[in-house]
């Protein structure tokens, strides 16, 4: 078929079109939310009051992550009187959205439209470095729920930014450790996507891993966000002869990945090893019956046999009727360290509030199990964990432990 | 070396099963585009739709009644949605390119928000339906069966849809409503019925793709704007309104995806959109386009 002309069709205007449907994923993160009706603001006579700003994803790829999150800080207050410290909590949620275009906005509103006091939460690494300026001008405390970028609380940090999460490479390392001494001599393969996280996951497992003995027999770094096929990723980890696979991969990557794994066949002759993400929360249903057997690291899994755990995830099951993930746990932490912290500081300034928590000592409570601030970042223990199917439901249940570690220069 | 030249054959297998799913999608896009002018960008949210039509209906263990149903569930609801997005369009038909593209952008992000209330943010899996959930050696390789299965039915859907559009009268009518609507109007066709057919049938067609690609995509929030994406580089390299430009389009777009990926590693990124622009440098009316579109 050869057709003729399309009067008033530019080729310019069909291009404008598509790039205005490529920005379409910075549109959204305009909104937020009160809950709880202000009272008189750190007023003498009444009630004390903290104004704290929760920014998670509402919009956009991480919106699952979001909620989670926000699930796991209204459960903490919930069940503690919706109170910090003798403070009444009021919390305004803001939409991160996906990048620190919208990230760095929300925040910049929280600080400046609701004048909170503090800000929790973001999950994107690049919206944690962005409001870290801010957050220092303002003399507020952000308190980061699940950013994991080393330099956030790096050796260049900001005083008024801490971090209840983890370390990206934190738990890569132990992971690296631990394949050295199982597979190191047979040549680990090594993918994460092409962006500054996965970066870190990768070369932070390839240190450890090389360190320990381990041979590096290949590596791939996928497009971040529009690679939905890993056939020709796939195909080369089988030509490298890999006898393990390391990977980084979260949300529907992380669900894309697995299946494509077990359907390409590798499932059953390479053991798949990765960052907990891998198979956390939401994802790992959708992965089902590909899952199984994949091994992760991470600071937390629901399955995880303290009394703290145990007491949390019952309640956060009974409320939500799921089990907590990590990122909800990561919320109910931020929300407990700033109770203690908010006991212990004189006001509810950023400075007060940093100089309370570098006098925190041992979170003794946490579901994760004892972790203790070092710097900045949580010095904590990472955990082995196997997808395996409990009453008919998949879990990550626990193997093992893989060492503690602080923030990893 | 011979490692090499296997991964790289299943490379291409996988590059056909990309290539006919986005044939699928692209074909209704370019003919929408090409014959009533209008840029219908919630061409998208029609994939999205059939996409979560198949995480609901099927879910995660597939049966072949689940499938084949959400397959007709979603052909139907393709049909209203085209028919519908048809009668929206129209007023705007004599507006600019911008005016169209506000409204179905508007369409796209109300039925995006409407799927994530009903369904939530986390992205869902579609299962393959049993006999088709398995792999099979291929080149010595392990591959889904389902890839091979998506590879004949979309051969079986670009012959019928080629057929329809070229040895038939109706195809003719279509061919030239896409030449010159006015012309066909001035000799006494009335060109409005077949205009939504197209559009309703282009929809369907998008909607059962996202059917069809749930196996391989899931159903997620944001994925309506990667397939709109690629349909759109599909229909600008194949050309606005050619059904033989969008299956070629689409065919070298999936191997461009898959093969580009795995022999250019370090430029996986820019492979796709290169291709695009080397396209549209060397042949800006796109390979099987009119000369008319560049010169508007």
């Amino acid at each position: 078929m050869t057709p003729a002309s399309f009067p008033g069709i530019s080729r310019r205007r069909l291009l404008g079109a598509a790039a205005a449907v490529g920005g379409l994923a910075a549109l959204p993160a305009c909104g937020s939310s009160v809950e709880e009706e202000p009272s008189g603001k750190g007023g003498k006579g009444g009630k004390r009051a903290v104004k704290v700003g929760l920014m998670i994803p509402q919009s956009g790829t991480y919106a699952g992550l979001g909620k989670d999150m926000k699930q796991g800080w209204d459960l903490w207050l919930a069940r503690h009187g919706g109170e910090f410290g003798g403070y009444k909590v009021t919390t305004v949620t803001a939409d991160e959205g996906e990048t620190p275009q919208t990230g760095v906005a929300a925040a910049r509103k929280l600080l400046q439209s609701e004048e909170v006091d503090a800000v929790v939460g973001v999950v994107n690494s690049a919206t944690a470095l962005g409001c870290a300026p801010l957050v220092a001008e303002a003399q507020k405390l952000l308190l980061v729920a699940n950013a994991g970028a080393g330099p956030i609380t790096g050796a260049k940090r900001s005083p008024y930014v801490w971090r209840v999460s983890f370390q990206n490479a934190q738990i890569a390392a132990v992971l690296g450790e631990h394949l050295a001494a199982k597979h190191g001599k047979d040549g680990v393969y090594v993918i994460a996507p092409d962006y500054a996280a996965g970066a870190e996951f990768s070369a932070a497992f390839a240190k450890a891993f090389k360190k320990a003995g381990g041979k590096v027999a290949g590596s791939a770094k996928p497009p971040f966000a529009t690679t939905t096929d890993y056939q020709p990723y796939l195909s080369k980890i089988r030509a490298s002869g890999a006898k393990a696979v390391f990977c980084f991969f979260a949300g529907a990557e992380a669900i894309a990945f697995v299946k494509q794994y077990e359907q390409f066949g590798l499932a059953d002759s390479v053991p798949l090893y990765g960052a907990g993400f891998l198979t956390e929360g939401a994802v790992l249903a959708a992965q089902g019956k590909a899952a199984l057997g994949v091994r992760t690291s991470l600071h937390y899994s629901d399955q995880l046999d303290n009394p703290a755990n145990k007491s949390f995830a019952a309640a956060y099951s009974g409320k939500y009727d799921t089990p907590p993930s990590v990122y909800a746990m990561q919320a109910w932490d931020a929300a407990n360290v700033l109770d203690r912290a908010l006991k212990a500081a004189d006001d509810t300034s950023g400075d007060a509030l940093g100089k309370a928590l570098k006098g925190l000592g041992t979170i003794d409570d946490s579901p994760r199990g004892s972790w203790s601030f070092s710097g900045q970042n949580p010095k904590q223990t990472f955990y082995l964990r196997t997808v395996e199917s409990k009453g008919g439901k998949l879990v990550n249940a626990v193997s093992d432990e893989l060492g503690t570690t602080a923030q990893i220069a | 070396m011979g490692d090499w030249l296997d991964a790289n054959l299943v490379g291409v297998v996988n590059g056909f099963a990309i290539g006919f799913l986005l044939f699928i999608v692209a074909v209704g896009l370019s003919l929408v585009f090409g014959m009533m002018d209008v840029l219908n960008l919630a061409h998208g949210a029609l994939f999205l739709t059939g996409a979560y039509v198949g995480a609901a209906v099927v879910g995660g263990d597939a049966s072949w009644g689940g499938f084949l149903g959400a397959l007709g569930l979603a052909a139907g609801l393709g049909l209203a949605g085209g028919v519908l997005l048809s009668a929206l369009t129209e007023p705007l038909r004599r507006r600019s390119h911008l005016d169209q593209a506000l409204l179905t952008l508007g369409v796209t992000l109300v039925v995006a928000e409407l799927l994530v209330i009903a369904y939530g943010d986390d992205p869902l899996s579609v299962g393959a339906p049993p006999g088709l959930d398995g792999s099979v050696p291929v080149l010595g390789a392990a591959y889904p069966v389902y890839r091979l299965a998506l590879i004949g039915v979309g051969a079986l859907l670009a012959v019928a849809v080629f057929v329809l559009v070229e040895r038939t009268d109706m195809g003719a009518l279509i061919r030239a409503t896409v030449a010159d609507r006015d012309m066909v109007a001035a000799i006494g066709v009335d060109n409005r019925l077949v205009r939504v057919r197209v559009f309703a049938a282009g929809s369907m067609l998008a909607a059962t793709a996202g059917v069809l690609g749930g196996p391989i995509y899931g159903a997620r929030p944001g994925l309506d704007a990667t397939i709109l994406i690629l349909a759109l580089v599909v229909v600008v390299v194949g050309g606005l309104g050619s059904v033989r430009g969008a299956l070629v389009g689409a065919l070298l777009i999936g191997q461009v995806d898959s093969l580009g990926r795995s022999l250019l590693p370090d430029a996986a990124p820019f492979v796709l959109f290169g291709s695009l622009a080397l396209v549209l440098v060397l042949r800006p009316q796109g390979l099987f386009g009119g000369r008319g579109v560049a010169r508007a």
